[in-house]
């Protein structure tokens, strides 16, 4: 499976690039206007990601913008819903408007941090990312 | 349950809607259990609830929660939809509150931050039953309906992690002062706590590139928000105190508080600004949102404020934030309406209630002050002014004590589903009546008094109210009765269980008490009055029941009871009539409770009696005391004779002389029982502050408190109602 | 919260509050101490132990007090104005101790205490509030352990159970 990460602050970047790893290839990226690229390019490449991981709070665009960013992208290439990227938003904000706007916009998993990792697998597993 | 939800954040959220709903279904059930079944608007509010649940626990990903509410869901669409007769009601009402309770379980789980690991697979076998059951009637299966048609969900929540292993702690580091490149070391230290970190905060943000974290560490030290498993221990091994690490302060912290950041600000409770009294007391027990006061900035840079609207792009940081404040604008009224609060901080509500206190006895102190008693000292304005200030201090006085009341409804509506469990569990037919369910009480004494009330309501059940054959013999109506209710009362709060059953059987009663020992060998059966037998079964190991049922019997209950109401000053009366119920009543005293009282003294003791009691004061003179066969001594008053008690020699106070020339009878009157206490002088009549006597003290019969005069001496506080009983032994 | 008083605690091992009691210098660890006053008039309460003398009002705190001698089953002494009472927090519960006479706050070195010898029938009363000798210099002073101070039931009232067959109530 290949997994995007956009994560501004150093040490949790190493903690999830950890975490994510078990499930697959990681890419990270420090900022919403790199990954938003990243994952254009990638599509470009024919090598779309499987799953992107967004904080919300990072600088120069926050996860919000980003996902916005990732969705309008697949509009303009006419992929399905079904085919879209599965976009997990992780953040310390637990504010139901953030996660009703997160989800509002497209994100498939909100998860409040510290991740709850048995949860985590779960969901990655209903949302078919990974075997039973 | 219902009490502390931090509104905002969508597990709370989740919790707080569903608790909402499921009462709400609960009491839709209780409606109409007895009724032949489910109206169209209950199934309907049923079916939507069940639906809401397991749309919002799919979300949550609460597989078992899910599930369950799923089958029930599809009971009540099936209901909605074909409209079976004949539907096993009673049991339809068992499976509907079975799920309920699961539901309800799994969610406390929740909110003590453990995990939602129940298993509902036997209770949705058991329902799917049931509604194979209702749909295998040959009519039905003619009948042709829709499947119910489930979404599944899309998206999913997945709730922060804060297993109860995980510990918070903020952790302050002090450099010396001539440290160089303090950010490098303090980079070191975080990354090796990360290894353990679940989640690691700390201030400055910036070690790596921006110089000036050095000096401000060196300068004011570095901080450090730390959740994790590891224990100090293993905190203080991975940060040593080097040469130049001078000081490393550990402090474990809550959730709360970690959540809060750098900022420390104790748990709160929330006031309301704008409601009037009556609004405050209503909403007392409330769960509604707050609008808190930010708290102070410190050395912290701004934080970001998020707004009532968020918009993409709102999130976009200069730098990160260590620690943000929680809490946004929110209200969540019931009735729907805005309404202003705010947040305070527990303790300071505590001190308020102590100020008011001491407010209480300073006014005496100036009221009564020996600077006035000058003779001949016009004080016609300065008693005036001080009408005025007596006037607010009592109102103050009501509004303080009108925040902690809590009205009683909430405790009163938990026995209604206790009648209802106990009942079914025992075949027994019993109606559930509450009477003056609104009556408030301070909200300590509702922690107080909830077990003991369930356990006496069990027992009403349980043992008061007979079987339905039972009853039909005795030529009484099938349907037992159990009634709860409430008043308040000078001062006290009644609150009594009662019961149409066989009532307590005496005979038995003093039966058992002789095989344990407990009768005094001179004393007559008949001599004991009711009243005393009754009292029997309050006495730990004392139960007169042959078996003991899952519910009460054991013998261990009625003297917890009653020890319980002690603890809040309280007791238990009790009362019964063979073969027409018993009612058991349970006296408990308004806590804070600033009384009016009469002070007195005798020999060098001041007592206080609440002015209630007192009907009358007469001198008294030597030649009124008669003594009556018994010895007991009494005086005759408007040709009526009142029993008297010589407060000196009642509590063998030391070198009493009784004042017989000066001295006066002060006439009381207890539950329609009189009596008159001797004492030396009268010395006036005040508001006191009741304070207990301090737990190391035993009790002494007939005291009930004490208080601080205002001449700061102490003054001891007379229970009329003990000193009644204890004269009267 | 932040709790300051999480550094004095290392600081104050070992350290005592002293007083006399008859002819003996008792010491009570200074970590249940919470202040020393000078003796100030009582309230009694009727129908309490001859040791309990009953309370006082602590700038606004109702506070049981008991005398020392009393609860040492030593006879008790007229209070001057030497006497004080040292107000000690034991499990959540403060009372007011009334002593003769207040000494100095010493330091006494784990090593330097010496377990108390055991209760043999007959032993003065106050032994068994002692839990050991701590010894400073040529001095020694009978260390108190202050949950048996306030709470143990008294000895003699024990002795007379075992000797009925019925047990008293309270």
């Amino acid at each position: 499976m290949k997994i995007l990460l956009a994560e501004d602050d150093f040490v949790t970047r190493k903690f999830m690039t950890n975490f994510l790893s078990k499930y697959g290839e990681c890419d990270v990226t420090v900022d919403g206007m790199e990954a938003v690229d990243a994952f254009m390019m990638a599509l470009e490449d024919g090598e779309p990601y499987d799953l992107v991981c967004l904080d919300i709070m990072m600088p120069v665009m926050d996860g919000y913008q980003a996902l916005v960013g990732i969705r309008n992208l697949e509009k303009e290439r006419n992929i399905s819903a079904e085919d879209a990227v599965k976009v997990i938003m992780a953040t310390a904000l637990n504010d139901e408007k953030n996660v009703k706007m997160a989800f509002d916009l497209g994100c498939t998993v909100y998860s409040g941090k510290p991740i709850d990792q048995e949860k985590f697998e779960q969901a990655l597993k209903k949302l078919g990312l990974i075997d039973q | 349950m219902a009490e502390e939800f931090n509104a905002e954040g969508m597990l709370d959220m989740y919790l707080f809607e569903n608790t909402q709903l499921l009462e709400r279904l609960q009491e839709i059930v209780l409606e109409q259990k007895d009724e032949e079944c489910f109206d169209d608007d209950g199934i309907n509010e049923i079916f939507r609830t069940m639906h809401t649940i397991k749309g919002s626990s799919g979300v949550m990903m609460f597989d078992e929660i899910t599930k369950v509410s799923h089958k029930l869901e599809d009971v009540f669409y099936y209901l909605r939809e074909s409209h079976p007769q004949d539907v096993p009601h009673l049991e339809l009402v068992e499976h509907v509150l079975e799920v309920a309770d699961f539901i309800n379980g799994e969610m406390e789980k929740l909110q003590n931050g453990d995990s939602a690991d129940g298993d509902a697979t036997e209770i949705i076998a058991s329902v799917d039953k049931f509604l194979n059951s209702i749909k295998g009637d040959k009519k039905e299966k003619e009948k042709v309906i829709k499947e119910n048609v489930h979404e599944e969900p899309k998206q999913f929540y997945i709730a922060p992690v804060a297993t109860s292993a995980s510990h918070f702690y903020r952790i302050y580091l002090t450099y010396d002062p001539g440290i160089q490149l303090a950010n490098v070391h303090a980079y070191k230290i975080v990354y090796s706590l990360k290894e353990i970190a679940e989640d690691l905060l700390y201030y400055p943000e910036d070690i790596i590139s921006d110089e000036s974290s050095a000096d401000e560490i060196a300068e004011n030290g570095f901080k450090i928000l730390l959740q994790t498993q590891s224990s100090e221990e293993d905190l203080r091994g991975l940060i040593q105190e080097g040469y130049e690490l001078k000081k490393v302060d550990i402090y474990e912290c809550t959730a709360e508080e970690y959540q809060q950041g750098f900022d420390a600000v104790g748990s709160e409770i929330r006031i309301d600004l704008d409601s009037s009294v009556e609004e405050i007391e209503a909403k007392a027990q409330g769960t509604e949102g707050a609008i808190t006061e930010q708290p102070e900035e410190s050395k912290e840079p701004e934080k970001p404020k998020i707004p009532e609207k968020i918009a993409p792009g709102d999130f976009v940081i200069e730098s990160k934030e260590p620690g943000k404040a929680k809490k946004l604008a929110k209200d969540k009224p019931k009735k729907g309406e805005k309404a202003a609060f705010i947040s305070v901080d527990v303790s300071k509500m505590d001190m308020l209630m102590d100020l008011i206190g001491e407010l209480v006895i300073a006014e005496s102190v100036v009221l009564q002050n020996s600077d006035l008693r000058v003779p001949g000292l016009k004080l016609d304005n300065f008693n005036k002014a001080a009408g005025q200030m007596t006037k607010i201090s009592t109102d103050l006085q009501n509004v303080i004590m009108s925040m902690r009341m809590v009205p009683l409804t909430n405790t009163f509506q938990k026995m209604n589903r206790i009648v209802f469990d106990v009942s079914r569990k025992l075949g027994k037919d019993v109606e559930f009546e509450m009477v003056g369910e609104n009556t408030e009480v301070d909200k300590n004494i509702i922690e107080h008094i909830s077990d003991p009330l369930m356990h006496l309501v069990r027992n009403s059940v349980d043992h008061g109210i007979e079987s339905i054959e039972e009853r039909q013999a005795a030529g009484k109506t099938e349907k037992g009765k159990v009634t709860l209710s409430a008043k308040t009362e000078s001062g006290k709060v009644w609150i009594s269980v009662q019961d149409n059953g066989a009532g307590l059987d005496r005979e038995k009663i003093i039966a058992k008490a002789r095989k344990q020992g407990l009768l005094d060998p001179y004393k007559l059966d008949s001599a004991y009055t009711d009243k005393e037998v009754y009292q029997f079964i309050t006495l730990p190991g004392f139960s007169t029941n042959e078996q003991v049922t899952e519910y009460s019997g054991r013998g261990v209950g009625m003297d917890v009871v009653v020890s319980n109401l002690q603890s809040i000053g309280g007791s238990l009366e009790i009362e019964s009539t063979p073969g027409e119920g018993s009612v058991m009543n349970m006296k408990i005293p308004l806590t804070l409770a600033i009384i009016d009282g009469i002070v007195m003294v005798v020999n060098k003791t001041s007592f206080v009696i609440e002015t209630g009691v007192v009907k009358e004061f007469v001198g008294v003179r030597e030649d009124m005391l008669q003594q009556d066969p018994d010895g007991q001594e009494f005086v005759m008053i408007r040709g009526e004779a009142f029993p008297v008690l010589r407060l000196g020699d009642f509590y063998h106070l030391p070198n009493y002389e009784p004042d017989l020339k000066r001295g006066m009878l002060v006439i009381i009157e207890v539950d329609k029982e009189n009596i008159c206490l001797l004492v030396d002088r009268l010395v006036g009549k005040q508001e006191i502050v009741v304070k207990p006597i301090p737990d190391y003290i035993k009790k002494v019969e007939g005291l009930s408190g004490c208080t601080q005069m205002g001449d700061g001496s102490i003054a001891l506080i007379l229970d009329p109602a003990g000193l009644l009983e204890a004269y009267s032994k | 919260m932040i709790e300051n008083d999480v550094q004095e605690r290392d600081t104050q091992k070992g350290k005592y509050v002293t007083f006399k009691s008859g002819n003996e210098y008792f010491g009570i660890k200074i970590q249940y101490v919470n202040e020393i006053i000078v003796y100030q008039e009582v309230t009694a309460i009727p129908e309490s132990e001859d040791y309990i003398k009953g309370l006082i009002n602590l700038r606004g705190k109702i506070i049981p007090v008991i005398d020392v001698r009393l609860r040492f089953k030593q006879p008790p002494i007229e209070y001057n104005d030497r006497t004080c009472i040292i107000v000690i927090t034991v499990k959540s519960t403060v009372v007011g101790l009334i002593v003769e006479k207040i000494a100095e706050v010493v330091e006494i070195k784990d090593e330097d205490i010496l377990p108390s010898p055991t209760i043999r029938h007959g032993e003065k009363v106050q032994q068994k509030y002692v839990y050991g000798i701590g010894k400073i210099g040529d001095a020694v002073k009978l260390l108190l352990d202050p949950d048996k101070l306030l709470n143990d039931e008294d000895l003699s009232l024990l002795e007379q159970a075992s000797g009925d067959v019925s047990e008293e109530g309270e």
